[in-house]
């Protein structure tokens, strides 16, 4: 592999964004050879990297940036790049070969399979993490190219239990339906399942207020870095008022929290009945429904104390409009939604939300915490199972008219809906499922649950194709690897966790034969003998996507890549979805059908309104009297048919792998600050790589201590699907009952070949957050089981000195 | 295409619309998802059903009472009839006669008509003929039982004149009535036969430490002393006299002591509804007698569930417990009716759970689906059978707890260890009984947080410490050292989270000539990520300045 030749840039820094999380902090990239930034001097010295960062004042992070995005630029040096294409020769080893002959074979290949086993024997595995372009353009390539139905993405692991809810309750699921800079105004911020503090970290900033005024709420199982957020934020012993309360419930019964909290709020008569009349729909059932939760019984399910789960409902009914707070938020993560109650768990804290009086309300609200880079862009422009731009539904016949005019086809050449990600994943190699794959942004046999089944799919297929940047666990398995552009060398648009479109910008070429997914899809299409017009230029196929998502719930229509460009140069506030070509917002229009809701919500959002969050500020001249976008939704009303928000019943299940006496133990999973997702990235920086540098488990003294397995002991976790082997940390920040894992590692660390594929019935979304398994204690050191043989050696950068970690001696 | 043959569904008809009655309604509708089942619920008031658990809150006035009303069972697919009460069963036409003079005709029949409030048999609380004990009708101004939701409505607006009150009965519900009355403000005395409070439940131990604590809470305690009369003047209650020996420990209440109030609650238990079933021919003895398969043992279309029930393994009178039947008798009724004839499930046991893998295998989605799909109304899937023995007093900040093997009553057995932490000087009593290696049974008195984990890991069996006495105090360890003190901090303590920066970092940094935050930002990224640890960061470069300090030797090897 040669080192790349970067072509001379000028040394006016780029204006971007990080390249992991849904905050998508601002940056600044730097060319290296042309001087630092003030604060661009790395504490570890690192490979040579082409661009220096530094943090941009941006709302989301305001200046912060964590050390992810502090050493992202070492990712675009990572020292085993994929620059060429490779293909697996005879010998089964992957050998580098000329774009044609990559190419060529991929569409003789696609085209055998498809004549065989039709349209549905090829299928397309997204990710979250790709731009709005390059998602939109994979969709549009799997349904007007392959024709085929099978087309799901890595974002079903992580957003489509909050986004069924959404959707569900509100008519339209944008994460967050408000800039996340309101946060800092309201008195209580209730985080269920979500560990910002390690995910997000400048997320923190804007829970400032609430720990000051001690209602930061945190649920969770663990006493996570985001739990002790709660204790005193100026240290010391814990004062009235400050910080706030942290619920530990057994893990997988979330649910029941969100249910007894409202039961406590209906019992108490702390609900905003004017609200409820106004502007939901079903209530009433769902009140009944919750009187079967009284804290007492909910205590015996979850394991919090009924008067905590009291105290909560009254700190935030405190802060609820209508009771004279200043306002308050509930917000969702990763830990409630991927269960297989993950939907109405989401449901539950809506309904919570609703009795409050808080979402559609400015100061106020519910939502989700979208986690991968693009997780929002990343479901609303096509590349879901069911789904065409714009967030439309597939089987919606207008909206397949609308596309299909677009994209220049015959509507009824448009596949019907596809299975979502683990049904599509369980089907790979069978009788009549797909026998090739395309993986884009997506590491799935580290990420997807029942990991060793995934790997088994894999290799069951005829056709393994994957775009990725480095030789993931997943490229390893391919037989064809095509090098893809990453962050800082491409042009496009992400959404991020807000629903705010922003540009992600070119700072660096990308070195060798590296080409961007929007060209490789154009040849793919044009070798395949495809009619259908596919742009390589962003901002082209960004206004395609434009058009296509045009009179959609997702409405980008109003939008460009010139006009985002211009508001950033203009200091603009930003501009939100939806975003119609023409027309006034919403929130600037007189009231609706509906009349607007009662309570001060005008003036609420004007006080919000600084000058850089300003609904409707005037924007650069081109595009003035155009729809200024929409920081806030649901003001006025819900996209719901009747505009109002549906409350829906739902009851605690539980788990469906509980704990029993052969597995007595649960499993949750979660991240680590250092690391991102399956790793793939975060592993090759060595800075990052030196801190945790191995899988670990956590787990509580009590524990540790009765199955024999020491503090920094070899520890074996074993569910009914396999088994995962790592360090044992002893801990009690998590519950005796319940062991913690990160899952950013492939290989016998890989806690997802122990997760569960069982998913929600309703959004299909995974239930990697709880299973049962038997703790034990592992031979050392562990042997490589068969089935993995390469993983370690491939997976983890081969020439540091990180995998050994240095002792230091006390002198 | 065939069509399948045509079936007429088995007419289920339950008599009963309280907490189990409802349940009962509910699980089969849920559970039934092919029609097989035509089930009618004849409920004798005119309410919807309500959660009785929750009329000791609305005493207390922590539950408005609006707040209590549960969802209609099964939705459209259950037949409910509000003031019907059942009068008669014809077990040979196999038909129910209601009041109203409607007949029912059914195949399977459910009784599960519940239980009324005992009243002990004193001067001033005499029945009045044709009335049914435990209705107020029959009793004096000023005297209520606590069982229905007139019962609470009544005592509540009681509450408003009579600034003196006694509850009568120590148990569970008088326990609760006596702290939800004093926390209404009222001077309340609980008067209580037995030699200690809730004494089905806990040993003299954690009884003694329960009676003080009501005691802190303005409740003053009456023990050894049975009711002996009601004084009714006009009409009205003025008081009671309580007789038997007396409290020795306090002398107070001895025998033929009056304790004036103008508000008397009885909870002095119940007795299982059972004119129906008797009238019927049933076998009755405390309650409807039933085998393990919830039918009546004089006939097997004849069920009874919850309070009227008297199952072979007894009855506490929890809701769980009727819950838990409904359940069972649900999954029954469904396999019965189902066609062709399946046969009905193993059963393996009390961990018998619907969605627990037996052996190994998962739920099918058909399963997951049905029981996840129509889950309009409370399921019971919180509640696993394991855990409807747990008692838990509901008294505000009071918290008592028992469950399993535990407390009054135990019979030690070999292997078993039970393990104790009395503390009444705090306020607090914990007993943890271990077999096996898992938590069979535990009392927790004035220690919500111990409660809840004993709680969890009794009703789940997860595997308990090596050394039990760890379960008798919370396993979180007192809070580590926080930033604020830069003296006592570890030399390996982050410091600064968002970028990894420890207090060591930070010293060398110092040590190398830093002598602000935005120096120490520069070289260590510390204090650039949320910000949070500015000013740990400052107070840090403050204190390593003014110490002068070369770089500290480790304290840690990291």
């Amino acid at each position: 592999m040669t080192a790349a030749v970067a072509r001379p840039t000028p040394a006016r820094p780029t204006a971007t964004h990080c390249p992991y999380c849904a905050l998508q902090c601002g940056m600044d990239l730097t060319p290296a050879a042309a001087g630092g930034a003030p604060v661009t001097s790395a504490p570890v010295a690192s490979a040579a990297v082409p661009v220096t960062v530094s943090p941009r004042d941006f709302p989301t992070n305001r200046g912060g940036l964590c050390q992810k995005g502090w050493t992202s630029a070492s990712v675009l040096r990572a020292p085993d790049r994929v620059t060429t294409p490779l293909l697996r020769g005879v010998d089964g080893a992957l050998a580098p070969a000329t774009w044609d002959t990559a190419l060529d074979l991929i569409a003789t290949r696609v085209a055998a399979i498809q004549a065989e086993h039709g349209p549905g024997g090829v299928a397309v595995f997204g990710g979250g993490g790709l731009t709005n372009e390059k998602a939109y353009t994979l969709g549009k390539f799997a349904r007007t190219v392959l024709r085929t139905p099978h087309i799901d993405y890595n974002g079903r692991f992580c957003m489509a239990s909050a986004a069924a809810a959404g959707n569900r309750a509100f008519g339209l699921d944008r994460g967050m339906p408000f800039p996340v800079t309101d946060l800092a105004g309201a008195d209580v911020v209730v985080l269920l399942g979500s560990n910002v503090a390690e995910t997000m970290p400048p997320f923190v900033q804007h829970l400032a207020r609430a720990r000051a005024a001690g209602g930061l709420v945190v649920v969770d199982p663990r006493r996570s870095a985001t739990a002790r957020l709660v204790d005193d934020p100026q240290g010391g012993a814990p004062r009235a008022g400050r910080g706030g309360v942290h619920l530990q419930p057994v893990p997988g019964t979330d649910l029941v929290v969100l249910l007894a909290l409202l039961h406590v709020v209906l019992a108490e008569g702390l609900a905003d009945r004017d609200y409820l009349a106004a502007r939901t729909s079903g209530f009433d059932d769902v009140a009944r429904s919750v009187v079967a939760w009284w804290p007492e019984r909910a205590e015996a399910v979850c394991g919090v104390p009924a008067d905590e789960l009291r105290r909560v409902a009254r700190l935030l009914a405190a802060a609820s409009p209508s009771r004279g707070g200043r306002g308050a938020y509930l917000l969702t993560g990763r830990g409630v939604e991927q269960s297989t109650q993950g939907t109405a768990t989401v449901t539950a804290a809506i309904n919570l939300a609703l009795a409050l009086g808080l979402p559609g309300r400015a100061g106020s609200g519910y939502g989700c915490l979208t986690g991968q880079g693009n997780g929002q862009g990343g479901r609303e422009h096509g590349q879901k199972a069911d789904q065409l731009p714009g967030y439309r539904r597939i089987d919606d016949p207008a909206a397949r008219a609308h596309v299909a005019a677009v994209w220049g086809v015959d509507p009824a050449t448009l596949p019907g809906p596809g299975r979502p990600a683990v049904a599509l994943l369980a089907s790979l190699g069978t009788d009549g499922g797909p026998r090739a794959l395309f993986v884009h942004g997506s590491n799935l046999v580290v990420s997807a649950p029942n990991a060793d089944r995934v790997r088994e799919r894999l290799g069951a297929l005829d056709l393994l194709v994957v775009c990725d940047t480095v030789p993931s666990e997943t490229a390893l398995l391919a037989d064809v690897v095509l090098p893809v552009t990453q962050w800082a060398e491409e042009e496009g648009t992400m959404t991020n966790l807000e629903g705010r479109v922003i540009r992600r910008r070119r700072a660096v070429d990308a070195p060798g034969h590296v080409r961007s997914e929007l060209w490789i899809l154009a040849e793919l299409a044009r070798r395949l003998g495809s009619p259908v017009d596919f742009p390589d230029d962003p901002a082209v196929v960004f206004d395609e996507l434009a058009r296509a998502s045009a009179g959609g719930p997702a409405d980008y229509s109003g939008l460009s890549h010139a006009r985002l460009d211009a508001d950033e140069a203009a200091g603009g506030p930003g501009l939100f979805w939806p975003c119609p070509a023409t027309g006034p917002a919403r929130e600037l229009s007189g009231p609706g059908p509906l009349e607007r809701a009662p309570g001060p919500d005008n003036s609420r959002a004007r006080e919000l309104s600084g000058p850089r969050a300003g609904i409707g500020a005037p924007g650069p001249d081109n595009w003035r009297g155009q729809h200024p976008g929409t920081p806030r939704v649901f003001l006025e009303r819900f996209a719901t048919p009747d505009g109002r928000a549906r409350a829906v019943v739902v009851d605690h299940v539980g788990p469906s792998d509980d704990v029993r006496p052969d597995a007595p133990v649960y499993l949750v999973t979660g991240r680590v600050l250092q690391h991102y997702q399956s790793g793939a990235q975060t592993h090759r920086v060595p800075e990052l790589e030196r801190l945790v540098p191995e899988p670990y488990a956590e787990l509580h003294p009590h524990l540790g201590q009765r199955v024999g397995v020491p503090d920094g002991g070899r520890v074996r976790l074993t569910s009914a699907r396999g088994d995962v082997v790592a360090t044992a940390r002893w801990t009690d920040a998590v519950r005796p009952d319940t062991v913690f894992m990160p899952f950013h590692w492939g290989g016998p660390g890989s806690v997802n070949r122990v997760t569960t594929d069982a998913v929600d019935p309703v959004s299909a979304m995974p239930e990697f957050k709880v299973c049962a398994v038997s703790v034990a204690p592992a031979e050392s050191p562990e042997p490589l089981p068969a089935a993995a043989p390469t993983d370690d050696d491939s997976a983890v950068p081969t020439d540091d000195d990180s995998a050994v970690p240095t002792q230091e001696v006390p002198v | 295409m065939t069509l399948p043959p045509l079936r007429v569904p088995q007419r289920v008809i339950v008599v009963g619309l309280g907490m189990v009655g409802a349940r009962l309604a509910d699980e089969l509708a849920r559970r039934d998802t092919d029609g097989a089942l035509d089930v009618t619920v004849l409920g004798a008031e005119p309410y919807e059903p309500y959660n009785r658990v929750l009329l000791s809150d609305v005493v207390a006035g922590r539950t408005d009472v609006a707040a209590i009303v549960m969802p209609l069972p099964g939705g459209e697919r259950v037949a409910v009839r509000r003031e019907v009460a059942a009068v008669a069963v014809d077990r040979t036409a196999r038909e129910v006669l209601a009041d109203d003079g409607t007949r029912h005709p059914y195949d399977h029949l459910v009784i599960a008509t519940g239980a009324v409030a005992r009243v002990p048999e004193v001067p001033g609380l005499a029945a009045v003929p044709g009335q049914g004990t435990g209705s107020d009708g029959a009793l004096p101004a000023g005297v209520h039982a606590l069982r229905t939701l007139d019962d609470a409505r009544e005592i509540v607006a009681a509450t408003v004149n009579a600034p003196r009150a006694v509850v009568v009965g120590g148990g569970v519900l008088g326990v609760e009535v006596a702290t939800g009355l004093a926390r209404r403000g009222l001077q309340v005395a609980l008067v209580h036969p037995g030699r200690s409070l809730m004494e089905r439940q806990l040993d003299d131990d954690a009884a003694g430490v329960l009676r003080a604590s009501l005691r802190d809470a303005g409740v003053s305690v009456h023990l050894g002393a049975p009711l002996a009369e009601v004084l009714v003047v006009g009409g009205r209650a003025v008081g009671v006299r309580v007789g038997g020996e007396g409290d020795g420990e306090t002398g107070r209440a001895s025998a033929g002591e009056v304790i004036g109030a103008g508000l008397v609650v009885l909870a002095c238990g119940t007795v299982p509804a059972t004119a129906l079933a008797r009238r019927a021919g049933l076998a009755v003895d405390r309650g409807v007698v039933v085998g393990p398969d919830l039918a009546s043992v004089s006939d097997p279309r004849v069920y009874a569930v919850g309070d009227c029930a008297q199952p072979p393994e007894g009855s506490r009178g929890l809701v769980a417990e009727g819950w838990d039947q409904a359940r069972r008798l649900a999954e029954r009724l469904v396999t019965l009716a189902a066609a062709p004839p399946a046969p009905v499930p193993v059963r393996r046991g009390p961990s018998e759970h619907l969605r627990l893998p037996h052996d190994g295998e998962r739920p099918t989605m058909a399963v997951r689906l049905g029981t996840l799909l129509t889950s309009r109304a409370p399921s019971d899937r919180g509640v696993d059978t394991r855990g409807t023995d747990v008692v838990k007093v509901k008294a505000g900040t009071l918290s008592v707890v028992s469950m399993g093997r535990s407390g009054a009553g135990r019979v030690a057995v070999p292997g078993e260890r039970a393990l104790r932490l009395v503390d009444p000087a705090a306020g607090r009593y914990v007993e943890a009984v271990v077999a096996d290696g898992v938590l069979v049974g535990a009392t927790c008195v004035g220690d919500a947080r111990v409660a809840a984990d004993l709680t969890a890991a009794y009703t789940r069996r997860v595997p308990v410490p090596v050394d039990p006495a760890f379960l008798l105090l919370t396993a979180v360890m007192p809070a580590a050292e926080t930033t604020s003190s830069p003296e006592r901090m570890p030399d390996d303590a982050t410091v600064c989270r968002c970028n990894g920066v420890t207090k060591h970092d930070i010293a060398a940094c110092v040590a190398d000539g830093a002598t602000s935050t935005e120096d120490v930002a520069r070289a260590t990224r510390a204090t650039t990520g949320c910000g949070s640890c500015t000013e740990a960061v400052c107070g840090l470069v403050e204190w390593l300045g003014a110490a002068g300090r070369e770089t500290p030797t480790p304290v840690t090897a990291r």
